[in-house]
């Protein structure tokens, strides 16, 4: 073993790059661990504490950044050491893209690209509704990425779009489709008639997926941002965003994807898509919910009936709900339930996707009653579903999308829990996500159930891929590496929650 | 052709008067960061500007726009012309600038209240999460509790530089225990002057220049804006929000400042019982 150093003299980083940093430099052939700190003297303790303080980390002062990498020869030290000056004096060059910089300001952009009439703004949420107010008062739609912004600051902001005719998707909207392009956490999806109003990402993803399986295409998906359609805030971009889409010549049918809305703007919802005469799905996931039929608007529970319903009423044929699980499919679970022991009764859903774990949660609560998640407070239940995107694991590292850490750990705690028969997962494709996120959790997983086998227990994986054959990552071969794992995987996340219920209970 | 200028929207009381005050040659850029700059100012403190928004540090002002150029760089001076101070060519403008006061104000309600309803902190770091980070935690809780000023201090030198980041997880962690032991028992704090007076000189030596500042300035009771509201929030949702937006600044300082109110209101809760 070695241990070689960098020290960068008065190098100010924050604790994410170089966490990011040191989770890169770890991943590189023949590094066995990875220090980036400043060189305090509390951390030079910490440092020693791993074997990791050398001389040079030593001799350094607080204001210098080091980075001290063990490697299991020199050449490999070496080469680690180059790529970690490499990244961090990349950080530190301003961003180009073809031999220009790119602009670093709302005002700068727009000189760069005259006539552009949409911002995408994804800046702290405290910043965001000032970034947001700018691209208003300037006349741009705006797309806003940005979680954390008040909602009093919400509220100002759709008024002022209102009252300019223009559209303002979230905050923390995190997926549209606008003419075809691909805006954020998005599939590659064909071109279609289908518009979607979305108060959430991967609820349009996944209605978005199941539409482009089946043959169908998106012409405009917009989101509204996830409070759009509570009390507070009145549907104000809600009910703008349905009249755009029944403008739209490409638009034959709305699915509006949500929670279920105040109840006066679910009215006013309704009275809109009267109004317009559009046929349209409403997936609002929430107790209580009714699936039906009134006039052209259809009303169903699951994302996997939006899509079902919406290409049925398209068809000209009639909907009903299914729920139902195949022969082969009966044959696996009953196969697999004999892995299990006695005692194996419990599901831990371990989710990227926001609502693809409110989904989760919904159907396993009808199906098997008490079900807990970190979506609601209260005791963790036998069966529990996490939504790994939330606010406390994502302070200080990027969404379970990007960085896989969280859920490989939560995976390697679940499985050595004697009473957990089934892990639940959803893999969301797509641009702006990891480049392979299977590959990502696929060690995890096999870690998974060989401890689970070498306590005598079996460990069912379900998973549902929400990506399409055209998404950079490649449909197939995630499903394939999954598969190879051991991993079930299913066609929608409805249907590896009916599969995941059966397997936890028969 | 005019230099269009930039107003310094708001700033905290000192800060107002340091921009006000200084001299020809005001400071020089310490480091450049996205939404921040901080300033190597001439009386040998840091001052950071930053983008509109809550003021992220008691000796931070916002401008309306911040500079932006290749040309910002560590050492770039910044040159006081008349009223005014200019850096790159772009002309900042402090009059009119609306004074914050950034000190902690002492609270006529127990710690519990808070305490009941404040959000858990995300998983801790790494570094508070080691075994000196646990132990220097722990002796700073049972200095609050047992009203030990030598375990208090002996916890917060242990805290000094720990961790990740440019403000490393453990001064962060120490802001935010002093934030809240400033809001519920500043009298136990002013007691024991050699708290401030050990602390700050090992802070002196011990951390990074922009982690040092911050721990000064809260051993003298002045936080960042979100600190405050935290603290001094009404309502269980005000409390909410006002964690939520602290989690929300730095890349994990916000998390690593909860961790530290948390620590010292659980402390002082077991004094008070």
């Amino acid at each position: 073993m070695t241990a070689l150093t960098l020290v960068i003299k008065s190098c100010y980083r924050d604790s994410v790059a170089l966490l990011m940093l040191a989770r890169t430099l770890r991943a590189t052939a023949g590094v066995s661990e990875v220090a980036a700190l400043m060189a305090t003297d509390a951390n030079k303790a910490l440092m020693a504490q791993s074997d990791l303080l050398t001389s040079d980390a030593a001799a350094a002062g607080p204001n210098d950044l080091v980075v001290v990498i063990r490697a299991t020869s020199a050449g490999e030290a070496e080469r680690a050491v180059g790529q970690a000056a490499d990244l961090l004096s990349a950080a530190r060059r301003p961003a180009e893209a073809g031999g220009r910089p790119l602009p670093r300001t709302l005002e700068s952009a727009r000189r760069h690209l005259r006539g552009a009439n949409l911002a995408l703004i994804s800046v702290p949420g405290a910043f965001a509704a000032a970034e947001t107010l700018k691209a208003l008062r300037g006349g741009l739609h705006v797309m806003l990425f940005s979680d954390n912004v008040p909602i009093d600051d919400e509220v100002a902001l759709k008024r002022l779009a209102a009252r300019k005719g223009l559209l303002l998707m979230g905050p923390d909207c995190g997926t549209a489709y606008l003419g075809g392009v691909p805006l954020g956490f998005a599939n590659a999806v064909p071109r279609g008639r289908v518009g979607i109003v979305a108060a959430s990402g991967t609820g349009l993803q996944q209605v978005a997926i199941l539409l482009a399986a089946r043959g169908e295409g998106i012409s405009h998906a917009l989101g509204v941002g996830g409070r759009d359609m509570s009390a507070a805030v009145g549907g104000l971009m809600t009910l703008p965003a349905l009249r755009a889409l029944a403008a739209d010549r490409a638009t034959e049918l709305i699915v509006v994807v949500g929670k279920p809305p105040d109840r006066a703007v679910r009215e006013s919802v309704i009275g809109t898509l009267r109004e317009l005469g559009t046929p349209a799905v409403l997936a609002m996931l929430g107790r209580g919910v009714e699936p039906g039929q009134d006039g052209a608007i259809t009303t169903v529970t699951t994302l996997e009936d939006a899509a079902t319903a919406a290409i049925a009423m398209l068809r000209g044929k009639r909907w009903s709900p299914e729920a139902t699980i195949a022969m082969t499919t009966e044959a696996r679970i009953e196969e697999t339930r004999k892995t299990l022991t006695a005692r194996q009764r419990a599901i831990r859903g371990l989710y990227a996707g926001g609502t693809l774990a409110h989904e989760a949660a919904l159907i396993l609560e009808s199906l098997l009653g008490d079900v807990s998640s970190n979506l609601k407070p209260g005791v963790e239940r036998r069966h529990h579903i996490v939504d790994l995107g939330a606010d406390e694991f994502t302070v200080g590292r990027a969404h379970p999308m990007l960085d896989p850490g969280a859920r490989i750990d939560a995976i390697a705690r679940a499985a050595k829990d004697p009473e957990v028969a089934v892990l639940l997962l959803d893999v969301v494709l797509g641009y702006g996500v990891a480049a392979d996120p299977a590959g990502d959790i696929v060690p995890a997983l096999e870690a998974a159930r060989a401890e689970a086998a070498a306590h005598g227990r079996g460990l069912a994986v379900v998973t549902t891929v929400v990506g399409t054959r055209d998404d950079p990552q490649g449909l197939a071969g995630q499903i394939a590496r999954l598969e190879a794992a051991g991993a079930w995987v299913l066609p929608s996340n409805a249907e590896a929650v009916r599969v995941a219920a059966r397997l936890a209970t028969g | 052709m005019t230099t269009p200028s930039v107003h310094v929207l708001r700033a905290s009381v000192g800060v107002v008067e340091r921009l006000r005050t200084a001299p020809r040659e005001a400071g020089r850029v310490h480091s450049v960061f996205e939404r921040a700059l901080n300033i190597d100012w001439h009386d040998g403190r840091l001052l950071t500007l930053q983008s509109p928004g809550p003021l992220l540090a008691p000796f931070a002002a916002t401008l309306a726009r911040l500079p932006r150029s290749c040309a910002i760089v560590p050492g770039l001076p910044m040159w006081r012309r008349g009223d005014v101070l200019t850096l790159d060519g772009v002309v900042l403008d402090p009059r009119g600038t609306a004074a914050i006061d950034p000190t902690m104000p002492e609270a006529r309600t127990s710690p519990g209240s808070v305490f009941a309803v404040l959000p858990t902190a995300p998983s801790v770091a790494k570094g508070l999460a080691s075994e000196i980070g646990c132990r220097a935690r722990s002796r700073l809780a049972d200095g609050v509790s047992r009203r030990d000023p030598g375990a208090f201090i002996q916890g917060a030198l242990g805290l000094i530089g720990l961790g990740e980041g440019l403000t490393p997880a453990g001064d962060d962690c120490l802001v935010g225990a002093l934030a809240a032991l400033r809001r519920f028992t500043p009298s136990w704090l002013d007691a024991h002057p050699e708290i401030r007076t050990t602390v700050e000189q090992t802070a002196a030596v011990a951390t990074t220049t922009v982690a040092h500042e911050f721990v000064a300035h809260a051993l003298a009771g002045r936080f960042a804006e979100s600190v405050v509201d935290l603290l001094t929030a009404d309502s269980a949702d005000e409390i909410r929000c006002a964690a939520t937006r602290l989690l929300g600044s730095g890349a994990t300082s916000g998390a690593d400042t909860l961790c530290g109110v948390e620590l010292a209101l659980a402390a002082l809760r077991n004094r008070t019982s």
